[in-house]
């Protein structure tokens, strides 16, 4: 049993690559197939997620060499509490907007890349289980570019000439980051001879002392590479265009999970391989958190201007990068356990916004927030869902949001930076003014002129509707919504995870 | 300065030239062919990063002798390392060349100040 569960975290990349290469030749065949079998896969590694986290939370870390080689010369693959929490993460989410996909790429793909999309979508899940999974520095690189690519895939697979331009915008900006992660990468290799996370830092720790410009080195190229890829302020450019001309489940997935693995990838080599005292003795956390309040601040501007809704939740996500980086920068444990919570809760909200939107687009083809004045009355279920994943952008208490922003509240404190708990009020205000205005005019306004027009200027008493969109489609927005309360009413089962992985780091 | 370290240590100045001058094209030329030819000569100058890691002064090509048992190898690993990176570079620029020719179907040009411009 112990030996099974051992290959487990193997087996479903290495299943969700192979069921990925099978999409293109099954589209051939017959395209009806292609999501149900997405659907199922993602599923099943869903399930086998779980069997892993179990395994895990009974304080077993999984340690299995690949193929058989031993660490320092194989390739290591290591499940600890917040990398099973994370897998739990991505494979669920990713189920859930697989049944979104079913009617939502039939209304915004074109027919004839369905295959394509959906060999893209597994081959970007594949590749962010493995990178969150992997324990070895190249290994990292190689999931990194798989990641990628195929999530420029899924930007470029609608087509049309704005997701086109954006696809190239990303490719080569993503490209640039990779660039500066391998160059780090080998930096770090010149220094210590091993790609192995935990070898590197075994070796690392007597020779620090040594070799301070190269550390300094291999840190600054590793913060560009994993910035530009994570979306991190300055360097976010390539991020509104990319997530708001995408197809809504595509950018649902961009959005809320692949920037984020890039920030686990990030934190395990910057905790684990340089260790702690690198990363105060340095001047990184200082960067990090000056960087984070910048983006907290001016991602929320950004997307207070924007008028199309998928643009200002593409910008509203450059600031939630800003809160997870404030976690990291911070260093203390509730920092960092609140940090972490929120890759998870904005992942949850995230997702469920840009479902709404894609709903939304479904039913009534409107993508401007000041064309939504009676949504509420003509889509309840999904304006419901949008409002309560607002609300916790927002950082309202009984959501979630309000754990992970009252954690890094505390955070701030045990850091002895009161100032930022400021911020974080500022930038929970910023929220409330570019989402409120949404919510009030679906629910407040009067009817839209056009329904004036043809009653003959008789406004009938606002009734509610039920939806016009696929069960398919409202299922996952449902299961989000409840999530996201979930996880502001009883974060404790999520915090125990977190907090086991934040003892072992700090 | 020490003629002999930077003779010694010369392939990594032409690594950190070559890796700017790639970036630099990638973001400030118009035309997206050169951008592609920037991304490649990026890659490059990593890939030549990686194998002057690998190499030890007087190494020679990792290929095992019998007649020699106690010969200086040069690190093989961080070559094999860029056998990877080389064909991620393959898959990067072909498919930025397929974005490419899709982009110059709906514009007529591969050469305007307008792509890429910040929105």
């Amino acid at each position: 049993m112990d030996e099974l569960v051992q290959r487990l975290p193997f087996l479903c990349v290495i299943g969700t690559l192979v069921a990925s290469f099978c999409m293109p030749v099954l589209a051939r065949w017959k395209k009806e197939l292609c999501a149900p079998l997405a659907t199922l896969v993602s599923g099943s590694v869903f399930i086998v997620s779980i069997f892993i986290a179990h395994y895990v939370m009974q304080g077993n870390i999984i340690r299995y060499g690949v193929s058989g080689w031993a660490p320092p010369w194989g390739i290591e693959i290591v499940v600890d509490p917040i990398t099973s929490l994370m897998i739990m993460l991505l494979s669920g989410i990713c189920f859930l907007i697989c049944i979104y996909s079913f009617a939502a790429i039939k209304h915004e793909l074109e027919r004839i890349v369905t295959g394509w999309y959906y060999a893209a979508y597994l081959l970007c899940m594949a590749g962010m289980i493995g990178l969150v999974i992997s324990n070895d520095v190249f290994n990292m690189y190689v999931f990194i570019e798989v990641t990628g690519i195929s999530a420029v895939a899924l930007v470029a697979s609608k087509g049309t000439r704005e997701a086109t331009e954006a696809a190239l915008k990303y490719l080569l900006l993503a490209t640039i980051g990779s660039g500066f992660i391998l160059f780090g990468i080998g930096f770090i290799y010149m220094i210590t001879g091993n790609l192995n996370i935990t070898f590197i830092a075994q070796e690392l720790d007597p020779v620090k002392g040594n070799y301070p410009f190269l550390i300094w080195t291999a840190i600054s190229f590793l913060v560009v590479g994993f910035g530009v890829k994570s979306a991190f302020f300055p360097l976010h450019l390539w991020l509104p265009d990319a997530h708001s001309s995408a197809p809504s489940p595509s950018s649902a997935v961009l959005s809320a999970l692949v920037v984020k693995v890039y920030i686990i990838a990030f934190m395990k080599i910057l905790f684990i391989a340089f260790g702690l005292e690198i990363f105060h003795e340095t001047f990184i956390r200082h960067l990090i958190l000056v960087l984070a309040v910048i983006a907290m601040l001016a991602g929320s501007f950004f997307a207070f201007v924007q008028i199309e809704l998928k643009r200002r939740l593409a910008y509203s996500t450059v600031a939630q990068i800003g809160y997870i980086y404030l976690g990291i920068g911070l260093g203390t444990p509730w920092g960092l356990a609140a940090g972490l919570l929120h890759i998870l809760v904005h992942a949850f909200m995230k997702t469920c916004l840009f479902l709404c939107a894609g709903a939304i687009y479904y039913q009534t083809g409107r993508k401007k927030v000041n064309d939504f004045s009676g949504m509420g009355y003509k889509m309840p279920i999904t304006m419901g869902a949008f409002t309560i994943a607002a609300f916790s952008m927002v950082g309202i208490p009984l959501f979630g949001g309000f754990i992970s922003k009252y954690g890094l509240a505390l955070g701030s404190l045990e850091a002895d930076l009161p100032i930022l708990i400021l911020v974080i009020i500022l930038s929970g205000l910023l929220n409330a003014t570019y989402y409120f205005p949404i919510i009030g005019q679906a629910y407040f306004t009067q009817e839209d002129h056009a329904v004036h027009h043809t009653d003959g200027g008789h406004s009938e008493p606002k009734k509610f509707q039920r939806d016009q969109i696929p069960l398919s489609m409202l299922v996952p927005i449902i299961i989000l919504a409840l999530g996201i309360i979930y996880l502001g009413i009883f974060p404790g089962t999520v915090l125990n995870f977190i907090n086991q992985t934040v003892a072992m780091l700090l | 300065m020490d003629l002999q370290l930077f003779l010694l240590n010369f392939p990594y100045f032409v690594a950190i030239i070559l890796f700017s001058m790639g970036t630099l094209i990638v973001l400030t030329q118009p035309n997206l062919i050169k951008k592609v030819i920037g991304i490649n000569i990026l890659q490059s100058a990593i890939f030549l990063f990686y194998i002057i890691v690998g190499d030890i002064h007087g190494g020679i090509p990792p290929i095992y002798d019998p007649n020699l048992p106690d010969a200086l190898y040069i690190n093989p690993l961080p070559s094999c390392l860029m056998l990877t990176g080389i064909v991620v570079g393959f898959s990067v620029t072909a498919f930025a060349l397929a974005l490419i020719v899709k982009l110059y179907i709906y514009y007529g040009t591969i050469s305007s100040p307008n792509f890429m411009k910040m929105k």
